[in-house]
């Protein structure tokens, strides 16, 4: 219970955090923010017009506590660039492409690397299983920003077998290749540290005992090894989401997705502070929530990890 | 010794390949010549022209050159702050330990890049020198955890406690008897900071962050994503020259130090 507590707290503190910083990153900072937003050749009118709409002319901590507050109740004020329109709006019908990206290709990470960590460890692939984890190291190496456009070029206009870049008529493959492509590096981490914890495991003495008491190879390996193995993978996994979001954000940019990455851009280019606040914090969200859950699936499958989390 | 001089050499002969380029070469890498835009490769431009007539020689070597000066210098940045950090906490114990400790712990989990693109957007014209001051606001965590981890075994070995025994200040055991212990294995870090970094510049520039010149690999992906049709060689090159970029620091960082390395907190 006091985990849990702690854990909350932890993850509120990330959130605040980082809208503290976005918040200060656009006020602080030498430069007017109405200046930003309505460009230099503004009237002093509409500069006063929109410093008092932005609160601009209150002292900073009374900003500042209105800003907490208006993030309390998901409260940011309206998009300046689609008046009418509240930022919250905005931020939430981005949400659903890029928690549909992340949560596929988290899916697809974990699996193919624990598919490949036990096909490495395990005996099937004989003298084989050496090069499960030279490949393992060699795609981790491999950067997500050099991969995912060389892997579109090459099945995109090379061999025509997925949509182009920016095709709106992408749809759900769309969705499937990109979040493949946002799982692959996630994939060789998960396998590389999976491998590693598996092999360690390949000479534990209660494996000897299933082998003894008639297991047969794959039930040994899946349903006795793999359960100790999956701490480590989860972790893994929560480790590398703050990767994983910002390699969303590459990707939406690469096939010109919509989402939460690509309103963050639009925001920043036309500044339109409200929206810019609204997303990023929703992203901080998004991320803590995924780690939470990270932490709550491995408490889930490992009671070792209840007590010690 | 022989192995650990072959380690280095491809990332000298990146760095130097790409100096030589960009000192030789007499396009600047800014030239604009809207009629060569997309050129194929010929004798005046050895690797074609990209978007607007850039000649794509001269920009990757300039990219290259100045991502590689940027990481490096943050890299070594995080090492001066990160190592002597992580060494006193552990050398002190107790709750600075423990703070330390926590800190990377909570800082690790954040999400770099949008904390990037957040104090980014408060600059009206982002340039590298921004995108290296938020760098090195984060770069020092790997380095303080490796040292702390580390620090914690030297603290109990018997030549420290003789040092403390002569009369040593904090300062001097820390210069003298930890910094130099932990070099091995921070020096690892070192590479794969540095590779993180160029990578990390290079998504910035990609997503639309980058120095506004368009001198930066991630530009230049850009610009060969959004002419792959018409002329793919823009990205193929620049994508292969990232990837070598990153195998070579992490391969260099090996080669000047032994043992295992945290990775920069957020790195794809």
């Amino acid at each position: 219970m006091k985990q849990l507590v702690l854990r909350l707290v932890e993850a509120v503190a990330i959130v605040v955090l980082l809208a503290t910083a976005v918040f200060l990153a656009l006020r602080i900072v030498p430069g007017d923010a109405a200046l930003l937003v309505l460009g230099d050749h503004a009237s002093p009118e509409a500069l006063a017009e929109l410093r008092a709409k932005l609160h601009l002319n209150e002292p900073m901590v009374m900003q500042y506590g209105r800003f907490l507050h208006g993030m309390a109740f998901g409260d940011f004020g309206e998009s300046l660039r689609k008046p009418g329109v509240t930022a919250s709006a905005r931020v939430f019908d981005a949400l659903g492409p890029t928690a549909s990206l992340a949560f596929t290709s988290v899916f697809l990470g974990a699996l193919l690397g624990t598919l490949s960590a036990v096909l490495g460890a395990g005996p099937w692939l004989g003298r084989a299983r050496g090069w499960i984890e030279r490949a393992l190291v060699a795609v981790a190496s491999f950067p997500l920003l050099a991969l995912a456009p060389l892997l579109t070029w090459v099945l995109a206009i090379r061999l025509r077998t997925c949509a182009l870049p920016g095709d709106p008529d992408a749809g759900a493959p769309g969705t499937l290749f990109a979040a493949s492509l946002l799982a692959i590096p996630l994939a060789a981490h998960v396998g590389r540290i999976g491998l590693a914890s598996l092999s360690h495991l390949g000479r534990a003495q209660f494996l000897l005992t299933a082998r003894a008491k008639g297991a047969s190879t794959p039930r040994t390996w899946i349903l006795h090894a793999l359960p100790n193995a999956l701490g480590p993978i989860v972790t893994v996994v929560a480790t590398q989401l703050g990767a994983l979001l910002g390699g969303a954000l590459v990707l939406e940019r690469l096939f010109e997705r919509p989402g939460l990455g690509s309103l963050i851009l639009e925001a920043y280019a036309s500044r339109d502070i409200p929206v810019l606040q609204a997303a990023i914090v929703a992203s901080g969200g998004l991320f803590v929530i995924a780690q939470m859950g990270a932490t709550a699936v491995h408490a889930w499958v490992d009671p070792r990890a209840r007590s010690a989390a | 010794m022989n192995r650990r001089f072959w380690n280095l050499v491809p990332m000298a002969s990146l760095a130097t390949g790409s100096a030589l380029f960009a000192l030789l070469g007499s396009t600047p890498p800014t030239e604009l010549v809207p009629e060569r835009a997309f050129c194929v490769p010929s004798r005046a431009h050895w690797l074609g022209c990209g978007d607007a007539g850039v000649d794509v020689l001269a920009v990757a070597s300039h990219a290259e050159l100045r991502g590689l000066a940027l990481a490096g210098i943050v890299a070594l940045i995080g090492w001066t702050i990160g190592t002597p950090l992580g060494a006193l906490c552990a050398y002190r114990g107790g709750w600075p330990d423990r703070v330390l400790s926590r800190t990377c712990d909570l800082l690790q989990a954040f999400p770099t890049f949008l904390l990037a693109i957040t104090t980014l957007a408060a600059v009206q014209r982002p340039s590298r020198v921004h995108v290296g001051i938020v760098f090195a606001f984060l770069a020092w965590i790997p380095f303080a955890r490796l040292a702390l981890t580390e620090a914690r075994v030297l603290r109990t070995m018997l030549y420290v406690d003789a040092a403390r025994a002569l009369g040593a200040s904090t300062p001097a055991i820390i210069l003298r008897h930890f910094i130099p212990a932990l070099s091995r294995t921070t020096a690892v870090q070192l590479g794969s900071s540095a590779a993180a970094l160029v990578v990390s510049e290079a998504a910035l520039a990609f997503v639309g962050f980058g120095p506004r010149d368009g001198v930066s690999l991630g530009s230049l992906i850009e610009q060969g994503v959004f002419s792959m049709l018409r002329a793919p060689h823009v990205l193929v090159l620049s994508a292969t020259l990232l990837f070598v970029t990153n195998a070579s620091l992490l391969i260099a960082g090996r080669a000047l130090g032994a043992g295992r390395s945290e990775g920069f907190p957020g790195t794809f």
